[in-house]
């Protein structure tokens, strides 16, 4: 009962990898069209110099932008109707609708263009709740990013609220 | 030439500098595209009303990569952000004005950082999304 919307071979997943490892190159090109979407037109993405006087090997990249970088290229056959990719590794869950509940990160070393990146993504934590709307289940993920020299660069924890 | 904060002078308190933002369906489509998204919520009205959404929906990594504009815009090009942490509350939608409050609750003078409270809230006053960060600032 205290997990009716967690399938018991869902909830044998925690631990396990859900996606990767996978390497990519930053690239200068993407990581700035991912800035000007954003609007953060800040020089040490755009300028080499100010990114080097700011402390940094070469240009660094907006934060956030190393977890789409990772993002596979796949053909649109493998669309949905709702415009996401079909997904085998989602976790499977009795629930209707899976929400964005938030995100949590720490940044360890800097990150600049042509690193090569590595990103690792396990369900770190899967349960479920009682919440004033009734059960609920939290999941997390969480991705660690290392670089070229293996070092960690950055984690972050995707939490989704499912109910 | 503009001045950043620096340890010598940040003091619990401080209160950051507002950053207003506002998407329309050009920039949600341009994120859409740079962070490789093709969810229809964020570009088909239609479908984001079947959904149960009242209009098409900002996404929540841009308003994530906002927040730390919001900080690195204010702490400066030689400050490093440390962590950052939200939670999504609600949904944001195309032309609404967003704002971006923050202060400094405490400052670690023997790590050089700053603990930050931060919160994303919409014209009406309710808040979309809570948010606490650190950040190293300059040294001086």
């Amino acid at each position: 009962m205290s997990s009716s919307l967690i399938p018991p071979e869902s909830l044998a997943r925690v631990g396990e990898i859900l996606a990767g490892p996978v390497t990519v190159r930053i690239d200068r090109r993407e990581a700035q069209r991912y800035a000007y979407a954003v609007g953060d037109l800040n020089p040490i993405y755009f300028d080499d110099a100010a990114a080097k006087a700011a402390g940094y090997r070469t240009l660094t990249i907006p934060p956030l932008f190393i977890t789409h970088a990772l993002v596979p290229p796949e053909p649109a056959s493998k669309l949905r109707p709702d415009g996401l990719y079909e997904n085998s590794t989602s976790v499977v869950l009795k629930v209707a609708r899976m929400m964005f509940g938030g995100e949590e990160w720490d940044f360890l070393e800097p990150v600049c263009v042509e690193d090569e990146i590595t990103g690792t993504t396990r369900l770190l934590d899967l349960d479920q709740k009682e919440g004033k709307k009734g059960p609920f289940v939290r999941l997390v993920r969480e991705t660690t990013f290392t670089n070229q020299n293996e070092q960690v660069v950055a984690r972050s924890r995707q939490i989704g609220i499912a109910r | 030439m503009t001045t950043y904060p620096n340890m010598a002078t940040i003091e619990a308190g401080y209160e950051l500098p507002v950053m207003h933002k506002r998407a329309e369906e050009a920039e949600l489509f341009l994120y859409s595209a740079a962070s490789f998204n093709p969810h229809r919520i964020h570009y088909d009205k239609a479908y984001a009303n079947y959904e149960g959404h009242q209009d098409i929906v900002v996404h929540g990594p841009l308003q994530g990569s906002w927040l730390t504009q919001f900080i690195t815009d204010w702490a400066g090009p030689r400050a490093r952000l440390l962590s950052v942490q939200w939670q999504n509350r609600a949904s944001a939608f195309v032309g609404e004005e967003l704002s971006f409050f923050g202060s400094v609750t405490s400052v670690d003078q023997a790590n050089g950082s700053v603990a930050l409270d931060i919160y994303e809230q919409k014209e009406d006053g309710s808040v979309l999304m809570p948010a606490k960060a650190t950040v190293k600032l300059e040294q001086i």
